[in-house]
């Protein structure tokens, strides 16, 4: 418990260690680690001169895949010893269990597919357009266009280790320099692939505008020294509200935020579901995964399920049933997706423990070990919504389910749906509200439900926005009418 | 051995709301491990009183499985926490569904409250109007969080209630509120039900010798309907539909006014007391209001050369922590004093779910006496042994509460020390000097995740709250 992990700053191809300046902080689940002090590294840390990408907008998109594809297959947790080293700390730090960490560094190869990484970034940015300018049709094909890459600061979210193999390789992909703020609750995985990248080749331009450093959230020192638009063009901001209006206290125009702000998310699940045993089942099953894969803790997770039901005894009675039917499919998902956890969430127990005892208002079962519902005996949320973890979701009646639009905003990212026919009904007043995506419930298989709703055409929009065309620069070459390229050079 | 226990400590298992009608000072001159067979029979009958009287208790007796009380340990399951007075679900008060409201309470404590008559009850304020007809004596808290606690205490406990003020008071401050009337400025509203309000209306008025000797910032009550349904208006008129939400024009009004009057606060503060200091000038006063109040008012008058000067036995009367307030000197409450020219700062150490305070000494330490029985826990809720000194969550029983449960865990962390060795001459746990609240921190300070899980901020009810 009292390990000390080094965890050295990775500085465009260099690794400085913690040395004589090195600072120590606290991390999750009592892991501690030093990390040179990053205020006396600046200047490693930032790209000052923009020119200097040239290297990487002169890289064709095809060998910056073929890089990281070759990237791609030193990431296995068997025989990468900075992976081993990242994943025991995750493992203590990052509130993941085992089995579940081990499926997301398993994984961590797919996101490295070069086939993948070339239709993501297709498909966002289009390759013509980052490899070269490209002319406009017909009359107007003396303007140009070109996506060009920029210098991005990324604070990244922790709870799922993804998030620091994506942020490298869509930084790449749109060739830009990326510096990356890493969490305390996952200090080393942006770490562990960034030195991957130095061992296959630290000359390579995509290893040369990768930056990793932590520092404290709320350090406005370093946010001030950072955040500058001589330094940054864009930051894209993962996670707590916290930091997101941290952030903002150092914006100015010139530097475009893309705030990934926390988000809660639901299911809606139609009166189908209480109709017989066999749909009942099922509706769990898809409850019990989207709410319960990655032990609840990503934005995609379910943590409130709106059912459609009447509010009276009889109706009641049924909701309860599905109820239980939830905590029983939580304790049979695969380890690979959930598993109960080892330490009670005591602020949500004590939650759970007072509307336990209103008989009148709310029906509880399980807890924050292996998993439990609240039922609301009328139709609202309970009060504690926004603490919904530990795979504990409430379980709503609504009369109508359209109504359920009033408490979706920016922050309802993914809705369950269950059956399928709900489906038409709500899609065009979810979207309005704010709702960013809606996947099925249906099927009772837990691994193909996981496995599909993870399971996305390559270059789709994240939380409403589409991250990587917005981390590009588009920039204009208007020539006058008759100085058009030939295209044998525009396609060059 | 009843005898010899009472010899001892002299305090009577059948009535512990009479234990301060002789003064805080012999309390305060008894050893806390003296103390605790009485609270323990005072305890024990507690639960047999009220375990099957107080739904709520009832409940979670059973859930825990405990039938009986021999010891403070058997009782530890049975804390209340603070939720539990804030159970009720949030529509009831968005629809003012005062009914079901009433019958929630009603679970919480001996009295029947479905005797009350409801007939003509729009607002949650008449509604605690009418219970204290009835002999309720319902404080609400603060709402931080957007939703406000309940604290069923009656007309049965106001002996005890008002005994348990004034001794702490006087412990604290040296002047004696039963008989010494002292000229009192309080920069806030002038009562209302939150329950800290409540409690100042209830007692301070004849401490000051009368209403006129009174002076606070604002002649009004706080609205506990305006607390309540503080974030639900906001959200409402977020979205352009304010008006949708059926509510009382008054209501409405008054929020409007409430919010002009937020905004102006720091400058009538200022003029508040500059005011009273001309007015009161050399006369022996008391000054309360929050540390913010206090330093921006010292701050502002320093900056503008208005020096207050009062005369011999004054005292300020504050607490409640920073809140949030930015910059304090390092020794704000030298630098306080020094503004006032005041020597006394008198702080008590208790919160609206318990009925005891503990004075401050003179070392800053607060003195628990007899009349509560203090707990901690630590982060796995454990109970940490009552030797030494200790940190952790705090948690109590109260054994005046007669008409509904008195345990309760509370959100602070504190230090107690058991050993009543305080160079001031008092006994008793001692608590401090730092009090802060007790949060799940375990290291990573800024860890990050998508999942949103933080309360949303909300201005309005931030500015409410200072009450």
């Amino acid at each position: 418990m009292t390990d000390i992990y080094s965890i050295p700053i990775i500085a465009r191809g260099r690794i400085i260690e913690p040395g004589e300046d090195a600072v120590e902080y606290q991390g999750r689940g009592g892991a501690r680690f030093r990390t040179p002090d990053p205020h006396k590294h600046i200047h490693d840390l930032v790209l000052g001169n923009p020119v200097l990408l040239h290297d990487l907008m002169d890289t064709p998109v095809h060998e910056i895949v073929d890089f990281l594809a070759e990237v791609g297959k030193r990431l296995r947790l068997e025989d990468n010893a900075y992976l081993q080293e990242s994943f025991a700390l995750a493992l203590q730090a990052g509130g993941l269990a085992e089995p579940i960490l081990r499926g997301v560094y398993d994984d961590l190869p797919r996101m490295f597919d070069p086939d993948a990484m070339s239709a993501l970034i297709d498909k966002s940015v289009g390759i013509d357009y980052l490899d070269g300018w490209v002319p406009g049709d017909g009359a107007y094909a003396n303007c140009r266009v070109r996506a060009v890459g920029t210098r991005q600061l990324h604070i990244t979210a922790g709870n799922v280790p993804v998030v620091a193999a994506l942020t490298i390789v869509r930084g790449a992909l749109t060739k830009s320099d990326v510096l990356i703020k890493a969490p305390s609750n996952d200090p080393l995985t942006a770490n562990a692939i960034c030195r991957s990248l130095i061992d296959i080749d630290a000359g390579h331009p995509v290893t040369k505008h990768v930056a990793v450093a932590y520092w404290k959230g709320g350090d406005e020192e370093m946010d001030r020294q950072i955040v500058r638009v001589s330094r940054i063009d864009k930051i894209t901001a993962w996670g707590g509200m916290s930091s997101v209006k941290h952030i903002q206290k150092f914006l100015t125009p010139g530097i475009d935020l893309t705030a990934l702000n926390p988000k809660y998310s639901m299911s809606v699940i139609g009166k189908e579901a209480l109709e017989s045993e066999e749909a009942m089942a099922e509706a769990a099953t898809g409850i019990a995964v989207i709410s319960g894969f990655y032990n609840q803790t990503a934005c995609a997770n379910t943590r409130i399920v709106y059912v459609e039901s009447e509010t009276d005894d009889a109706s009641l009675q049924k909701v309860v049933q599905l109820g239980h039917k939830v905590v029983e499919a939580f304790n049979k998902l695969p380890q690979e997706i959930s598993t109960p956890v080892e330490k009670r969430n005591h602020d949500l127990e004590a939650e759970m423990a007072a509307v336990a005892l209103e008989d009148d208002f709310y029906h509880v079962e399980g807890n924050t070990l292996t998993g439990g519902v609240v039922v609301s005996k009328f139709s609202d949320r309970v009060d504690f919504y926004d603490q919904l973890n530990n795979r504990v979701v409430n379980i709503v009646p609504m009369p109508n389910l359209l109504e359920v639009a009033k408490w979706c905003d920016d922050t309802t990212q993914t809705v369950g749906v269950y059956p399928e026919s709900l489906r038409e009904t709500l899609l065009d007043p979810f979207a309005l509200a704010g709702v960013q995506r809606l996947v099925s419930l249906t099927g009772g298989d837990a691994m193909q439900l996981f496995h599909d709703m993870h399971t996305l055409p390559p270059g789709m929009p994240h939380d409403g926005i589409e991250p990587l065309r917005r981390n590009v620069r588009w920039v204009i070459d208007q020539r006058a009418p008759d100085n058009v390229v030939p295209m044998a050079i525009a396609a060059e | 051995m009843a005898d010899a226990v009472m010899a001892r400590t002299e305090l009577d298992p059948s009535c512990p709301g009479n234990w301060l009608d002789d003064g805080y000072e012999r309390l305060l001159a008894m050893s806390w491990r003296d103390a605790e067979e009485v609270q323990l029979k005072v305890l024990r009958r507690r639960f047999e009183e009220l375990k099957d009287s107080v739904a709520a208790l009832e409940r979670l007796a059973k859930r825990e499985g405990v039938t009986k009380v021999d010891s403070l340990e058997d009782a530890l399951p049975l804390l209340f926490d603070h939720r539990v007075y804030k159970s009720y679900p949030i529509s009831l008060i968005e629809n003012r569904d005062i009914a079901k409201l009433n019958s929630w309470l009603g679970r919480l404590t001996t009295h029947d409250l479905s005797k009350v008559d409801l007939t003509g009850i729009q607002t949650i304020d008449a509604w605690l109007d009418r219970l204290d007809e009835f002999g309720m004596l319902i404080g609400h808290s603060t709402g931080t969080t957007g939703k406000l606690s309940f604290i069923p205490r009656s007309r049965t406990e106001y002996h005890a209630f008002r005994a348990c003020h004034n001794e702490a008071s006087r412990a604290s401050s040296g002047v004696n509120p039963w008989n010494d009337p002292i000229e009192t400025f309080f920069p806030g509203y002038r009562g209302g039900h939150q329950m800290a309000l409540k409690m100042l209306f209830l007692f301070n008025i004849d401490a000051a010798g009368g209403p006129e000797h009174y002076h606070t910032l604002y002649p009004g009550n706080i609205s506990a309907d305006l607390m309540s349904l503080a974030g639900r208006m906001q959200a409402a008129e977020d979205r352009g539909e304010l008006e949708k939400l059926g509510l009382d024009p008054a209501l409405l009004k008054a929020r409007e006014e409430m919010i002009a009057q937020g905004k102006r606060r720091e400058q009538d503060i200022e003029a508040f007391f500059f005011t009273l200091f001309e007015k009161f000038r050399g006369k022996r006063v008391k000054i309360g209001g929050t540390f913010g109040d206090l330093i921006r008012t010292a701050r502002t008058g320093i900056e503008k050369g208005y020096k207050p000067e009062f005369g011999p036995g004054s005292f300020i009367a504050t607490g409640g922590g920073m809140k949030g307030f930015k910059d304090p000197p390092e020794d704000w409450e030298g630098y306080v004093k020094d503004y006032f020219g005041i020597e006394r700062v008198s702080m008590v150490y208790g919160m609206s779910e318990g009925t005891g305070f503990a004075p401050r000494c003179s070392e800053k330490y607060f003195h628990i006496m007899p009349h509560t029985m203090p707990v901690l826990f630590d982060r796995d809720m454990n109970m940490l042994p009552r030797v030494g000194t200790q940190t952790g969550r705090f948690a109590f029983f109260d054994p005046m509460a007669e008409t509904y449960w008195g345990g309760f865990i509370s959100g602070d962390q504190v230090t107690i020390n058991w050993e009543e060795d305080c160079p001031c001459g008092w006994k008793g746990p001692r608590v401090g000097p730092v009090i802060t609240r007790f949060a799940e921190m375990e290291g990573g300070d800024d860890k990050i995740s998508c999942a949103g899980t933080a309360q949303a901020y909300n201005e309005f009810m931030d500015f409410v709250s200072q009450v």
